[in-house]
């Protein structure tokens, strides 16, 4: 369904290029880099250490922009926005997963999955605490709500940092090498889980990985080398 | 408000998580601590010793000549401020005490006079010319009228008592002359050969002789004047007593001023001339030196808890007595040194004979005999003694030099002597006596008719040369001190030689009763005001500078804090003090936690850029830093405050022990009981509210710069 493809696009890069400027020397880290991600896909990016996975993960994230070509997240060119646009874009269309899970330590459970819901401010109180108890039902821990992170293993704060990111029902779900500091079983399960919530409630999900094993629950796959999107790309679509 | 909700949730749960935040919250914790007890300790001292100093002398207010120098410094009685004297008080008290607020006004003025004191031989000379002289017997006869401790009545003594009292006093003569034989041998020996004149060992040989006492009942003046021109001045425990003494109405005085408290003797009676030595004073200045130092170490030991072995000042105490043996030896005559020495012998358990050596052994205490031999030497030693060198009932000759630089002099008779109630220790109130406004007024050089009249008469009884004001300065600047005692003391001259001649004003003077309207019509130097309602001190002030200047009474009304000199100043000096150690602590919490606060955010640099990853806005970090810099603040300046407040009530309770006389004045008594002061506590949670607010904001800035790139960049 190509025509259906266009209308969609979730996110969408155009020849995008980012450099990072260390002293004189420029560090060309992404170098002409076009995609486009559809909506409810299950998007795996691959590719060795410093090929530019995460860079490239940060201009969709919208906490950094490209040097030049365009990147559109949710129909609007992140380039024109603001700092204060940017951060209300991540708050109501991004969730965030990240590699060493980044919970805030001195809230509990519930209350850093509540977090993302607070800032937003539209919901009671009531409201919230519907959600973030779902949502920890749904990741298995509505047995330990009322836990501090340090009290939890990796893989507990990483579905954690699941909920937090899906609390907000966003369009999109970034997570940079989300099972790096996991064992690979429990990285497995972390994945399967995404996958399940992926299915269940049509969110896109985005994460970067450089384990094959990951990568093989990926319904499309986009490798990237020295910057540019290698040869392999998946075609994209459901299997 | 689920936002804020939630930044003052993750503040208090960050209180304890970082050792930063723990040593910010001591800093603050000690800072509101000390703002809450120093802030309450001045508060209450100020209260206090703004009491002490109404009180006592200053009343509320003062009201002085305009046109003066300088303004009234009370309690600054090493310097006497320069001021105009009020020409007639009379004139003034009526308009002042017309203000409806006002309940008193009492005059009064400072100055310091210089007290003359002979040396012991001189007062037993004295004792024994006037034995010796049939006629002097009755110049003790007008005063026994008065109240005061007995006199020896010579009066009335028979031939045989006066034979036996001369032969006495005798022997005790040639016994200070055998002292101060053995003294100059001592002196010589340890000092260089020619360090003691000899002419006065030649003078000492002639009237330790026989034979100059068994010619001394045939011609006992000339023997007399001997004694008293060659050998009295080689002994050298003659002083000069700096008396400051401020003239007032007395009885207004003991009036409106109720912590006033007669401890020997009995008020001067009304109206009449008469000074009250400051008891302070007349136990430091005129008590034993021996017996004063004594007490000085009994109350050590026994009030403040000090011990001989620990305390240096002590130790100093017990050497001077140890060393200065000399009042006793030299007041003792043979027979009490006789007796003195068995109690000695027995209290020493020593075979020596030697008096001098066996006070020395007596008075080289430590902290397990003190208590005993201070008793023995009260119950023992101390009848044999003179312990204070005048009492209540004797005549004082008192000198001052006036602003011209002439010198005048009265003899005032001291009635008694006083303590202000609850600044009996305090050497500050101590300081003043009190005198008569009439002696006052003579003292300052002030010429009545009266007075003019006395004078003459005076010269004529004696047949003494006026001596020009021009000239008494050089004289007394000129001459030797001997001289100069001399010339100061013309009227205690003229008195004895009154005596014997003419009957003269100056008898009457010391016994005549004056009225009020007599006190009151005269110069003085200022007065007191007293105030029904002490909170209306300002508006009253307004007022009695509107009543002087509306009759033209020339006058100016400052406060008691402004009218007592340097003590006045004193509080302001603490708050001052405070304030800047405020201040600096104020600073160095700002620096200190600015400090803390940017390392504490530095290490959450990826909780920081986490929040902001997921949506939260620059200013919402912003707060977030703040917050939590006041919660910490107001938590620990909390603890602070609470301890600070603790410390404070438990101070209230058991009080605070001055450190030492002098904070009598201060603490308005020998314990401060401070109490809490409400302004303390809100000023220390303003300033922590205030510094956390501040030191917070440049850490707060730098998190809001936080880029949430740096939480999604991998730890590695
Ligand atoms: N902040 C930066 N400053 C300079 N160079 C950077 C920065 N971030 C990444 N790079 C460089 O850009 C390239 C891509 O890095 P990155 O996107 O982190 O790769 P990956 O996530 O695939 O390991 C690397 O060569 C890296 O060194
Ligand atoms: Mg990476």
């Amino acid at each position: 369904m190509p025509q259906h493809a266009e209308k969609t696009a979730i996110v969408s890069i155009q020849k995008v290029v980012k450099e990072y400027h260390l002293d004189k020397v420029v560090v060309p880290a992404l170098r002409g880099v076009s995609l486009t991600v559809r909506q409810g896909d299950f998007l795996s990016i691959v590719g060795p250490s410093g090929s530019g996975k995460t860079t490239l993960l940060n201009l969709i994230g919208c906490v950094d922009t490209a040097t030049r070509g365009t990147v559109m997240v949710d129909g609007q060119d992140t380039k024109g926005l603001n700092d204060r646009q940017l951060t209300d874009l991540r708050l109501h269309t991004l969730g965030f997963i990240f590699q060493s899970f980044n919970l805030v330590p001195v809230l509990s459970v519930f209350q850093n999955v509540e977090f993302p819901l607070l800032l937003q401010r539209k919901f009671t109180a009531a409201e919230r605490a519907q959600r973030v108890d779902e949502l920890l039902k749904k990741v298995g821990l509505d047995k330990h709500t009322q836990h501090r992170p340090s009290e939890l293993s990796g893989g507990q704060r990483q579905r954690v940092a699941i909920a937090r990111a899906l609390v907000t029902r966003p369009k999109i779900v970034l997570a940079d090498e989300p099972t790096a500091n996991l064992d690979s079983v429990t990285g497995e399960n972390i994945i399967d889980l995404m996958k399940e919530m992926n299915e269940e409630e049509k969110t896109t999900f985005i994460f970067s990985t450089h384990d094959a094993k990951v990568m093989s629950h990926a319904n499309s796959v986009i490798r990237l080398a020295d910057g540019k999107i290698a040869a392999g790309k998946a075609a994209a679509g459901r299997h | 408000m689920g936002w804020a909700l939630l930044l003052l949730r993750i503040s208090l749960r960050n209180i304890f998580s970082s050792f930063l935040n723990v040593i910010v919250g001591l800093i603050i914790l000690a800072a509101t601590f000390f703002f809450v007890v120093g802030g309450s300790l001045v508060n209450s001292m100020d209260k206090t010793m703004s009491k002490s100093i109404i009180d006592s002398v200053a009343g509320h207010a003062q009201v002085y000549e305009s046109s003066s120098k300088d303004k009234p410094a009370l309690f600054d009685s090493w310097q006497i401020p320069d001021l105009d004297p009020i020409p007639d008080f009379s004139k003034i008290k009526g308009p002042l005490l017309s203000d409806p607020n006002v309940s008193a006004v009492v005059p009064e003025g400072v100055n310091t006079a210089i007290v003359v004191y002979g040396n012991t031989i001189d007062q037993i000379l004295e004792k024994l010319r006037k034995a010796e002289s049939p006629g002097a017997g009755s110049i003790m006869e007008p005063a026994q009228s008065n109240p005061g401790p007995p006199h020896e009545a010579s009066g009335q003594m028979t031939r045989q008592q006066r034979k036996e009292m001369i032969d006495s006093l005798k022997a005790h003569v040639r016994q200070m002359i055998f002292v101060i034989q053995n003294d100059m041998e001592k002196h010589n020996k340890i000092g260089a050969a020619g360090s003691v004149d000899p002419q006065s060992i030649k003078d000492l040989q002639h009237a330790a002789s026989p034979a100059f006492w068994a010619g001394f009942d045939a011609d006992p003046l000339n023997h007399l004047e001997f004694l008293e021109n060659k050998i009295a001045y080689l002994v050298p425990d003659s002083d000069q007593i700096f008396l400051s003494y401020v003239g007032t109405d007395l009885d207004a005085f003991a009036k409106s001023f109720d912590r006033l408290q007669i401890v020997d003797g009995g008020m001067v009676p009304p109206g009449h001339r008469g000074m009250l030595l400051s008891k302070y004073v007349y136990e430091n200045m005129f008590k034993l030196k021996s017996a004063h130092r004594l007490d000085q170490i009994h109350e050590a030991i026994t009030e403040k808890r000090q011990t001989i072995a620990k305390n240096p000042d002590l130790q100093d105490l017990v050497r001077q007595n140890r060393e200065q043996t000399h009042e006793i030896v030299l007041q003792l005559d043979p027979l009490s040194s006789q007796k003195a020495v068995s109690i000695l012998q027995g209290a020493l358990h020593s075979k020596e004979t030697d008096l001098p050596k066996l006070l020395s052994s007596f008075f080289d205490t430590n902290d397990s005999n003190f208590e005993a031999r201070y008793k023995i030497f009260y119950d023992q030693l101390a009848p044999m003694l003179e312990l204070y060198r005048l009492k209540p009932g004797d005549t004082l000759t008192i000198k001052t030099y006036t602003k011209s630089g002439y010198v005048e002099a009265v003899n005032v008779k001291i009635y008694g002597t006083f303590q202000f109630r609850g600044l009996e220790k305090s050497s500050m109130a101590g300081s003043l006596s009190l005198m008569d406004l009439m002696s006052f007024r003579d003292l300052y050089g002030y010429v009545t008719p009266e007075k003019i009249a006395e004078t003459k008469s005076l010269e004529k009884a004696a047949g003494v040369k006026f001596v020009p004001r021009d000239q008494a300065e050089a004289d007394l600047f000129g001459g030797s001190t001997k001289t100069d005692v001399v010339q100061s003391q013309p009227k205690a001259i003229n008195d004895e030689a009154a005596m014997g001649g003419a009957k003269v004003k100056r008898v009457d003077l010391t016994r005549q009763a004056y009225t009020q309207d007599e006190i009151d019509k005269g110069i003085v130097m200022g007065a007191a005001v007293i105030l029904k309602d002490p909170s209306k001190l300002k508006q009253t002030m307004k007022n009695l500078q509107a009543i002087s200047d509306k009759d033209n009474l020339g006058l100016k009304v400052i406060d008691w804090q402004q009218s007592t000199g340097f003590v006045g100043q004193f509080v302001n000096l603490t708050k001052l003090i405070l304030f800047l150690a405020s201040f600096i602590i104020f600073v160095v919490m700002l620096v200190i936690i600015n400090n803390a606060v940017v390392m504490a955010t530095l290490q959450r640099v990826r909780e920081i850029g986490t929040m902001r990853a997921i949506g939260a806005r620059r200013l919402f970090v912003l707060f977030m830093v703040v917050v939590e810099t006041m919660a910490l603040g107001l938590v620990f300046g909390t603890i602070g405050s609470a301890l600070g407040s603790a410390l404070v009530v438990l101070l209230e309770h058991v009080g605070m022990a001055a450190p030492n006389d002098w904070f009598y004045f201060f603490f308005s008594g020998p314990k401060f009981f401070p109490w809490l002061n409400a302004g303390s506590l809100i000023g220390a949670f303003i300033v922590v509210v205030i510094v956390t607010c501040i030191s917070a904001l440049y850490p707060a800035w730098m998190a809001t710069r936080v880029s949430p790139i740096q939480a999604i960049a991998a730890e590695d």
